[in-house]
């Protein structure tokens, strides 16, 4: 009987090639590049136009460093992201725990402002370390709730990014309202010794030195820490961890703690460094984008910040464009998404092959 | 119900070869099956055997070679087309959902079955299937109730359903009771007269020489010999299989001393659904003395194993180590008193994805001189790692290859490696616990492992060994303790030792019923 339709199969491939995983990843990036232009031109707009716009964020120095600034929280949240991945814990919580992040240093500022606790230098040291210990025990709560109860940390980690949002937002819209603001849900502005670029003049350099430095941490503890050690072991299976001697519970918690702390900084580079306040959704989603470049950059340190500052850049480009093309910023957002589509998509054409035959 | 020729070739492989990253698993293989023959393949584990089949079977695709199914020439791409072509396999591990029946398993996947599932009907010509060999499973009964070797015959069944004429069996007597393989030797020979061909992947010597009609030996990706199974003998394949005689027997050098290593006193255990696994077990092992503990899989060994190395908790009763009541310290602390325990599955101790240096400091990388405070020596793991890579000859490319590259022997070589060396400064492990260590290594691993636990017994280690293998336990053990059911029906000195008295009470009946 011969059927009309092809037959498709998929086939799993059971060696994937270097030179295959490379081919692959490279159609895939061109081919979500011709997606995006062929949806630009669908809105009206000039496709090599819009590419050229992009293409300059990277081109121009000044733009660079707006892409290494929005960059910042995404690089700094994703390099927590790729301890909790090592680890196999599957923390999708960054976001929250960079909102528990902008809470704390924000409370630091305060806490300066209306008590005088904090001498002026120190402000941002403890906004720093506040905002690590806040995103920190944030992350910590689920690495706990997986480690001694055996709760799925996607849940309890997903749910906890809308406790946080809605926290951050009672405070603002509550207490922490600026009462000079004209009743704008927003709190105080920061003054300048709390905000990032104090020192070097510039946000950006502060920023990327930043992001090197805590890669470099991040790099060392993995790589050459018994603990990092420990952490790797747990990823690979508990029972393997217990066999060894390794206490799971206690890696767990802590290697969830470091990775929530990270995200909790992140949560502060947001508040001293791009906006300069707290206010309701300051952050777009770092957190989530995050999880994108982590997994882009293959949980490798040194790559995460390139990949990170890729998409601050794509961040800064939807800037552009809305302002020079008169598109509308769900446009870029829809280039982003198809260029995460298509990497999962590549991943999947990585590990399986597809057949279709006719008969 | 089938007939015809029976010198039918079924399948011909020609010139078979097949290349992966470094190797060449299979070297201008060639292969053939007669209908109505039991044709054994033979060979160690990396010889290139289970690669062919799962050429044969489409899991693989061949680089070289052709295959031809019943003379006609066939290009198998993948199970299915296998299935097509009336070729159906029992892979080593069963490939079943336990939640559901067993004919759910049966046409799992079958898309001849239809979108409307005529149960009556299936179930009908399953029991016919299942009569005819003289099985005692229903095809309603769900797979997680089945015994191991019940569940082999889910998986045969599959392929008689599908009317394969065709069948390639993995290692099928590895998970097998004495009984259970008899009973499936008995099934093949049945099979083997209604005209199909089957394939006996094994590396088990007796085996071949009691159930096969022919036998094919490779070694490293080559066929060395196919003869029929009457013109040889188990020396003989021996020599063909590894290249040299083996070593069948281990001389005692010194007897056990008379001071106990370890005592387990009125043990009781639950198993991870919180079931009573152990239940009231006590025994001594003295120094340089093997007890064996002889049992079906799942009769609370594992769970035993695991108490002992403080990795389960104990419900009630006593481990005492030298003197020492160490009932539920934990993995670090029995790791520190010199217990090695070798694990059933290396992956409850094998990090895949780590390194072959770093799996090997992985109970001692907190150490002097692998770490330092908190910092690691990377220099010293590496040398230490070369050290434990060329005393037991662990085959890798280098010490900084991932583990999960390495084949089965070799990892188990790692596995002992590490255990058997004990932390930095220590001696060496005062007590061993392996479980079916051997399980699934070919000739030569199983050799080295066995001689490497010796010569720890007469260092003067003590060794739980806990096994399957009869022949394996009663070649190694000074003492043999049988559990059933989470007890110890009977303990046997080395003299009382008998195949089938310890197969029966493996079934739970008392010394005095078996003997």
């Amino acid at each position: 009987m011969r059927s009309a339709l092809p037959l498709i199969r998929v086939q799993r491939r059971l060696e994937v090639p270097r030179r295959v995983s490379a081919a692959v990843s490279a159609v895939f990036i061109l081919l979500s590049f011709a997606v995006a232009a062929l949806i630009f031109e669908l809105m009206g707009v000039s496709s090599i136009a819009t590419f050229g716009v992009i293409a300059s964020v990277f081109t121009n120095p000044n733009l660079l460093l707006q892409a290494i600034l929005r960059g910042l929280p995404i690089g700094l949240a994703a390099l927590g992201l790729s301890i909790a991945f090592r680890m196999n814990f599957w923390n999708i919580g960054a976001e929250g725990q960079l909102y528990m992040g902008m809470f704390a240093a924000t409370g630091v500022v305060l806490l300066h402002e209306y008590q005088g606790l904090i001498a002026e230098p120190l402000v941002i040291v403890f906004m720093v370390l506040a905002s690590f210990v806040a995103g920190g025990l944030y992350c910590a709560l689920s690495a706990a709730l997986k480690a001694k109860m055996g709760v799925n940390e996607v849940l309890t980690t997903l749910m906890l990014n809308y406790v946080a949002i809605l926290f951050v937002d009672f405070l603002v819209y509550g207490p922490w309202r600026d009462p000079k603001g004209f009743n704008f849900p927003l709190s105080i502005q920061f003054p300048d010794y709390a905000r990032l670029g104090f020192v070097m003049g510039s946000p950006s350099y502060e920023g990327l030195a930043m992001l090197l430095v805590v890669a470099f941490l991040v790099y060392g503890l993995m790589r050459h820490t018994t603990l990092g050690f420990e952490m790797r072991v747990v990823g690979e299976s508990p029972e393997v961890a217990k066999h060894a001697g390794i206490s799971y519970a206690k890696a767990l918690i802590i290697g969830g703690f470091i990775s929530g702390g990270l995200a909790g900084i992140a949560g502060f580079s947001v508040v001293s460094g791009i906006i300069g306040r707290l206010r309701p959704r300051a952050s777009p989603g770092y957190g989530y984008t995050a999880i994108i470049v982590a997994f882009l950059a293959l949980l490798n340190p040194w790559l995460i910040i390139p990949a990170s500052i890729f998409f601050g850049g794509l961040i800064v480009a939807g800037d552009l464009i809305q302002a020079s093309l008169k598109l509308p910023f769900a446009a870029v957002q829809i280039f982003q998404s198809i260029i995460f589509l298509f990497i999962i998509a590549g991943e999947f054409m990585k590990r399986y092959r597809i057949i279709v035959s006719w008969r | 119900m089938r007939g015809g020729d029976s010198r039918e070739i079924l399948v011909e492989m020609r010139g078979i070869t097949k290349r992966f990253p470094n190797v060449l698993a299979n070297d201008r293989v060639d292969f053939t099956l007669l209908r109505g023959e039991v044709h054994a393949l033979l060979g160690e584990n990396g010889a290139g055997k289970t690669t062919l089949m799962n050429i044969l079977y489409g899991l693989y695709r061949l680089d070289e070679g052709e295959i031809r199914i019943k003379g006609r020439r066939v290009n198998i791409r993948s199970p299915r087309d296998a299935i097509r072509n009336g070729i159906g396999m029992v892979h080593q591990q069963f490939r079943l959902i336990p939640t559901h029946t067993v004919a759910e398993n049966v046409i799992l996947g079958l898309k001849e079955a239809g979108f409307y599932l005529n149960y009556s009907d299936i179930n009908e010509r399953l029991r016919e299937i299942i009569s005819f060999y003289g099985w005692n499973i229903s095809p309603s009964a769900r797979v997680w109730q089945l015994s191991a070797g019940e569940k082999q015959q889910v998986e045969l069944l599959k392929a008689l359903y599908r009317k394969a004429d065709i069948l390639i069996l993995d290692e099928p007597t590895s998970v097998l009771t004495p009984q259970e393989t008899t009973q499936l030797f008995a099934t093949l020979r049945k099979m083997a007269g209604e005209g199909l061909g089957i394939i006996l992947i094994s590396h088990k010597l007796d085996e071949v020489m009691q159930v096969s009609d022919r036998v094919t030996v490779m070694r490293r990706g080559r066929v060395v010999a196919t003869k029929p199974t009457r013109e040889t003998n188990p020396n003989e394949l021996a020599n063909l299989m590894v290249g040299r005689p083996l070593i069948t027997s281990f001389e005692r050098l010194n007897k056990p001393s008379e001071k106990p290593i370890l005592r387990v006193e009125n043990l009781h255990v639950l198993d991870d659904k919180g079931l009573p696994a152990v239940r009231g077990v006590s025994f001594t092992i003295r120094r340089g003395e093997i007890l064996g503990i002889a049992g079906v899989t799942g009769n609370g060994q594992q769970e035993l194993a695991e108490t002992i190395a403080g990795i389960r908790k104990a419900v009630s009763g006593k481990i005492i180590l030298d003197d020492m009541d160490v009932t539920n310290k934990g993995s670090m602390f029995m790791i520190r008193q010199g217990v090695a325990y070798i694990p059933a599955e290396s992956s409850k101790c094998v990090a895949y994805q780590m390194s072959v240096a770093e799996n090997l400091v992985m109970k001692s990388f907190r150490y002097e001189p692998f770490s330092k405070s908190i910092v690691i020596d990377w220099n010293s793991i590496k040398q230490h790692a070369e050290r434990l890579i060329d005393a037991f000859s662990i085959v890798t490319p280098s010490p900084n290859t991932r583990a999960g590259n390495l084949s089965g022997g070799n990892i188990q070589r790692l596995i002992l490696a590490r255990e058997l060396t004990g932390l930095p400064g220590s001696s060496a492990p005062k007590l061993i616990i392996a479980t079916y260590p051997t399980r699934g290594l070919d000739v030569a691993a199983t050799e080295f492992v066995r001689r490497t636990l010796i010569q720890n017994r007469d260092q003067g280690a003590a060794i739980l060994l806990v096994s399957e293998d009869l022949e394996e336990i009663m070649m190694l053990s000074d003492r043999i303790a049988v559990m059933y059911r989470g007890e110890i029906v009977g303990v046997l000195e080395q003299r009382e030792f008998d195949v089938e008295v310890i197969g029966m009470m493996m079934t739970g009946a008392k010394r005095g019923e078996a003997a």
